[in-house]
């Protein structure tokens, strides 16, 4: 087998399971592409070397001594560094939090561990995951790698970058307002956030508590699906959690979009797109329609009080966790998050009320227009073609505030509904930089949406290609 | 300067949460609110007198889609 770093998920878990690779040269192999390229990209901020060797090892011997193992057994995997791990920093991307230890592990860790999942460390992430672009001024800005002085999207930012780089072959992140989608479409991976409470945020940063979202961002849309099998489900430690059974997702990829209805609303997600993004939407739908599904536009008039109501409810959500810390030490955040908090005490609460009574309603509407007769709703993940970091730098000048902010157009409506939604890469752009095809399914339907995107990714390599680093 | 709705709402948000405006940038978040207002002008009317935060989940899973 040539280079272990570049299989995905299900390769390598399977490579392992078959015992045609060790866990310990998959990590190793893991190792040396950081080693050899996370000075350009800076994905990584913690790399736990040694304690992934070991579990690695351990692994090996127990696969040796013909133990029932798990099925992400042997497959390293890195983390956006807030989800806590007893013991360990989980620094939140901040100065605030850089030595906060937390005393008990994350839900979403435990299960994959318990998975024979390889943890090698934390990675780069917006501030408190709090912005679509990635930038942070206190670990430094992650870099795309296919074009490294542009975004590589957030707030999950080194979970996107190191994917693309192969740097392993998943990553969890966060997604409260598209920071799983953006980057994920971005550095041209798969990303999927599931049905608001379907994975439990026991033990991640909070953000928004409304609308805070735990999923994984890797190559394929297998690989999402097996992680989703293992993180999803009703949790003790997260009383919002659903209790709605988990289904095998993978089971569910059969590739037949024959009879499958796909809804492309006409409003919100086109406003203003760029040209390129449209024709690359054009061509990811036609790749669909060969492979069966039918493909039509749809009107969705409840997408403007959306579009109103997600403003609000995250901003606020955010200025109330951070007070205190606004009070006592604003000038330790970067400027454009202490800026984007500050607006959120400005939002009256009637307002935020308001736009919680309005979210079951508007869910009910949304999906009387968008899905009556359809499966799924399709949409660009971006409305625009992928900004380099200097042009959506808010800190540099506030004239970058609307370029910034317009990065997560497309992806927070579906946070704001809870609906599940995947990204795929569905092509690069003019400058060669990748774009993303948004499908979202009904409440707890993670195996439509999933199934879609693995039937497109029969019929495209857009997911299998290396940017050259 | 009385007279600028922007500036009242700092003096606001001064007066009821003991935040400053930290910077250039925080000035700018509240230049958002013009349009979000009448956002959210343009919306009166549509919460109904029993709507509650609640109903979302339940909604959740009403709307979830059958035989997946």
């Amino acid at each position: 087998m040539s280079d272990l770093a570049l299989l995905s998920v299900t390769e390598a878990a399977d490579a392992f399971a078959r015992g045609e690779a060790s866990a310990e040269a998959m990590v190793r192999a893991c190792l040396a592409r950081i080693e050899a390229h996370d000075a350009k990209v800076n994905a990584v901020v913690r790399l736990d070397r040694e304690e992934a060797l070991a579990a690695a090892a351990a692994l090996d011997r127990a696969r040796a001594g013909n133990a029932k193992l798990g099925p992400l057994a042997g497959v390293p995997m890195m983390h956006k560094d807030m989800y806590h791990r007893a013991g360990k920093v989980s620094g939140c991307g901040s100065a605030i939090r850089r030595d906060f230890r937390p005393e008990a592990t994350a839900t979403v860790l435990e299960r994959l561990d318990a998975a024979g999942a390889i943890d090698m460390g934390t990675l780069n992430m917006a501030e408190f995951a709090q912005n679509p672009t990635g930038h942070n001024r206190h670990h430094g800005d992650c870099h795309n790698p296919w074009n490294l002085p542009h975004c590589t999207g957030g707030s999950s930012s080194g979970s996107g970058a190191g994917v693309a780089a192969r740097f392993f072959a998943v990553a969890l992140g966060s997604d409260t307002g598209g920071s799983i989608r953006l980057p994920a479409s971005i550095c041209g991976v798969t990303g999927i956030k599931g049905t608001q409470t379907r994975v439990s945020r026991a033990g991640a940063m909070p953000l928004s508590f409304s609308m805070d979202n735990v999923g994984p961002l890797a190559r394929t849309a297998r690989d999402a699906a097996r992680i989703m099998r293992v993180i999803a489900g009703q949790d003790p430690r997260d009383p919002t959690s659903a209790a709605e059974p988990v289904p095998d997702y993978e089971a569910a990829l059969s590739g037949d979009l024959r009879g499958l209805s796909v809804a492309v609303p006409r409003e919100w997600f086109f406003d203003g797109a760029e040209a390129p993004v449209v024709q690359g939407f054009e061509a990811a739908l036609d790749v669909l329609k060969a492979r069966g599904a039918s493909i039509e536009h749809v009107s969705c008039p409840s997408l403007r009080a959306i579009g109103a109501y997600v403003s609000v409810v995250s901003r606020v959500e955010g200025a109330t966790i951070h007070a205190e810390w606004m009070r006592e030490r604003a000038g330790d955040y970067a400027i454009h998050l202490s800026g984007r908090l500050y607006g959120g005490y400005a939002i009256p609460a009637t307002w935020y009320v308001e736009a919680l009574s309005r979210r079951g309603p508007l869910l009910r509407q949304f999906c009387r227009e968008a899905f009556a007769g359809h499966h799924v709703v399709a949409t660009p993940t971006l409305r625009m073609r992928v900004p380099t970091l200097a042009e959506t730098n808010i800190d540099a000048s506030p004239d970058n505030w609307a370029r910034h902010m317009a990065v997560s157009a497309n992806t927070r409506p579906f946070n704001y509904l809870g609906l599940p939604t995947v990204s795929i890469p569905c092509g690069l752009d003019d400058r060669g930089l990748p774009m993303g095809l948004q499908i979202a399914a009904r409440p707890f339907a993670e195996a439509r949406a999933l199934m879609v995107a693995d039937a497109y990714q029969r019929d495209t390599d857009w997911h299998a290609r290396l940017p050259a680093l | 300067m009385q007279d600028d709705p922007m500036e009242q709402a700092k003096a606001a948000i001064r007066h009821w949460t003991g935040v400053d405006c930290p910077n250039a940038a925080g000035r700018r978040a509240l230049d958002d609110f013009p349009a979000l207002i009448a956002e959210f002008a343009a919306l009166r009317g549509s919460l109904a007198f029993e709507d509650e935060p609640a109903a979302f989940e339940a909604v959740l899973r009403e709307e979830k889609e059958r035989n997946t």
